[in-house]
């Protein structure tokens, strides 16, 4: 990253005040060997876990972490409460296929809100945020299988 | 046939099962719990769905989530492997009910043979002899007393859930009996959360011998040779091999007859396996049939030149036999199965192996799912090697297999490497003269200390 050095702390400043100025709440960049993702509910780098979401039907493979930069960036403590799956099954994000979802990223959960529905042996199990907070990732498609442990969604959690 | 299938087990067994798929041409699907996200089974399989937590009564015995990972995959077929939910006869029966392709018997065999008390009737209905013993769950010490009385001292105890040896417990006495009922309800709660136990009269000197059956779809069935399994501690086996070396030819006859036709009289559909303990003089008792494949397979396979977890899944989609009746031995095989433990205290000892060089060569075969660099996990079974040598005489067997078990170095845990080169070096198992009580002697003669 020394000698490729395309984005420097005052580089990130700039962009984060492009993303107010135009009111946008996400802004993903990706050159050789580096990515940043800005979502501007949080003004703040996403979690370095996106990668590390494994897909159930993958091939066999060491779990990727996030790239060596988006790891330095991301140099303030893991704030992030992630919701896992509970079970194996599938993922939708609304009732049924006519309502909205249950959540959107950006938007403020409470603790107990229901925030998926995961359908395993033909019976929809409704998923709780366990914080109050705000989403600010998805991490599953709608209508995507789903496996033990695999990551929901990101929350960052309101101060008490 | 199937196009793919889905294997409920990990370990050596679960890399088994992927390997005969392959080789049918199968896709796999592997299912894991979190801390074997680097076990073999999850690298090697097409495909892997996470299914829980380390305990596996969370994973690996969850059904939901076993048979969502089924769904999701779209896996026509569950191999179960042995443990686990392999004699589950619900999980059998769910399978079944999802339109899932369960691979083993009937789950009424399961539930049959996993009924002591049934099995043991409908067995004497078969014409094969049966150990006196409580034919009903014992209720209490009382009751466990009066039975023995009946029969004579000694008695085993036995958990009515029970398998791999836990909740066993002998008693040559009254006081012993007294002793050992608590303990033995106490392990078979601990163990399978059941807490019941039967009775059955003890035989000293005896030998743990067992036949294998294959039945299929159509009514075919078919015995082969014997494994002899006396070699165990603890009620666990160590060391399997077949022939047996007490086993002549007519002995063999009639115990592969006796199995055989009571495997067709139930109409049994899948592999299974009739465990006898037999005498000194030739007398076979029948003790249970695990409706399953067994950890020593392998010695089947090497000994008559087959593969019998092909045939299972083959069966299971409704093909006919292949294996013919009457086939020839071709040779001696011995299995010794490596265990991550002290050698000393026989406690389990997981860890990281931080290198390892296991055996090859002519006529040795290893089943495992171990590799350097990988964390055996504390939450399961201790077995993650089982070495197999087959040549034409026992002796050769042993020789071949002494040979082979000091070429592997395996750093990081402990293993009970050591205890098996010197069972080989022991001259009553070099003539071949031992039963179910020749570790107990072993033990006392080498002061309970191998090294």
């Amino acid at each position: 990253m020394d000698d490729n050095k395309k984005i420097d702390y005052e580089e990130i400043s700039k962009l984060v005040s492009f993303l107010e100025e135009k009111h946008l709440t996400e802004f993903e960049l990706e050159v050789e060997g580096f990515k940043i993702k800005i979502s501007r509910a949080l003004a703040q780098a996403t979690p370095p876990a996106k990668a590390a979401a494994s897909n159930p039907t993958a091939q066999a493979e060491p779990a990727q972490t996030s790239t060596p930069a988006a790891a330095a960036i991301s140099q303030a403590p893991d704030q992030f409460h992630y919701i896992t799956s509970p079970m194996v099954g599938m993922f939708y994000r609304a009732p049924n296929p006519a309502s909205p979802s249950f959540v959107e990223i950006g938007e403020e959960v409470t603790k107990g809100q229901t925030l998926c529905i995961i359908e395993a042996m033909k019976l929809m199990n409704e998923i709780e945020s366990d914080v109050d907070g705000v989403v600010t990732e998805v991490y599953v498609e709608n209508g995507k299988p789903v496996e033990f442990g695999q990551r929901l969604f990101a929350i960052q959690p309101l101060a008490a | 046939m199937f196009s793919k299938i889905l294997i409920a087990n990990r370990g050596e067994i679960a890399l088994r099962v992927i390997r005969a798929a392959r080789e049918l041409g199968l896709k796999t699907v592997a299912v894991y719990s979190e801390s074997d996200r680097n076990s073999l089974h999850t690298i090697l399989a097409d495909e892997k769905v996470c299914i829980g937590p380390s305990r596996a009564s969370d994973s690996y015995l969850n059904i939901p989530n076993i048979l969502g990972a089924a769904e999701q995959t779209k896996a026509e077929a569950i191999h179960p492997g042995y443990g686990f939910l392999a004699e589950n006869p619900r999980f059998a029966e769910i399978c079944e009910s999802a339109g899932i392709n369960f691979i083993g018997p009937q789950p009424a065999m399961i539930k049959l043979m996993g009924n002591k008390s049934l099995a043991r009737q409908e067995m004497r209905k078969s014409h094969l002899y049966i150990l006196p013993g409580s034919n009903e769950i014992v209720q209490d010490l009382s009751e466990a007393k009066k039975i023995a009385k009946k029969m004579g001292y000694p008695v085993i105890l036995k958990a009515a859930a029970g398998g791999g040896g836990k909740g066993m417990r002998i008693a040559r006495t009254r006081a012993q009996l007294e002793e050992q009922f608590a303990l033995a309800q106490n392990e078979a709660k601990a163990s399978f959360n059941d807490a019941s136990l039967y009775i059955e009269k003890y035989l000293d000197n005896s030998r743990h011998i067992e036949i294998q059956v294959i039945g299929d779809k159509h009514g075919n069935v078919v015995a082969l040779g014997e494994r002899e399994c006396s070699i165990q501690r603890k009620h666990q086996k160590l060391i399997e091999e077949s022939p047996s070396p007490f086993v002549d030819d007519r002995l063999r006859k009639r115990m592969t007859k006796a199995a055989e036709d009571a495997a067709r009289r139930i109409g049994y559909q899948s592999l299974g396996t009739f465990e006898f303990l037999v005498d000194g003089q030739g007398r076979y008792y029948f003790m249970e049939a695990n409706t399953r494949i067994q950890v020593e397979h392998p010695v089947t396979e090497m000994a008559y030149g087959i593969d019998l977890v092909k045939e299972q899944i083959r069966i299971a989609a409704g093909e006919r036999l292949s294996i013919r009746d009457g086939l020839e031995i071709g040779g001696h095989c011995l299995e010794c199965r490596i265990n991550a433990e002290d050698p000393v205290t026989f406690s389990p000892s997981p860890g990281t192996i931080d290198f390892l060089l296991l055996p090859g060569g002519n006529g040795i075969r290893v089943d495992s799912a171990a590799y350097q660099g990988w964390q055996i996990p504390p939450d399961y079974d201790s077995l993650f090697a089982k070495i197999v040598a087959l040549a034409p005489t026992r002796p050769e067997a042993i020789k071949k297999m002494q040979t082979a078990l000091e070429m592997t170095t395996i750093v990081g845990i402990k293993t009970n490497l050591p205890l098996h080169l010197s069972i080989l070096a022991d001259t009553d198992f070099a003539r071949g003269s031992y039963d179910t009580q020749f570790m107990e002697r072993f033990q006392q003669k080498n002061g309970n200390n191998q090294k």
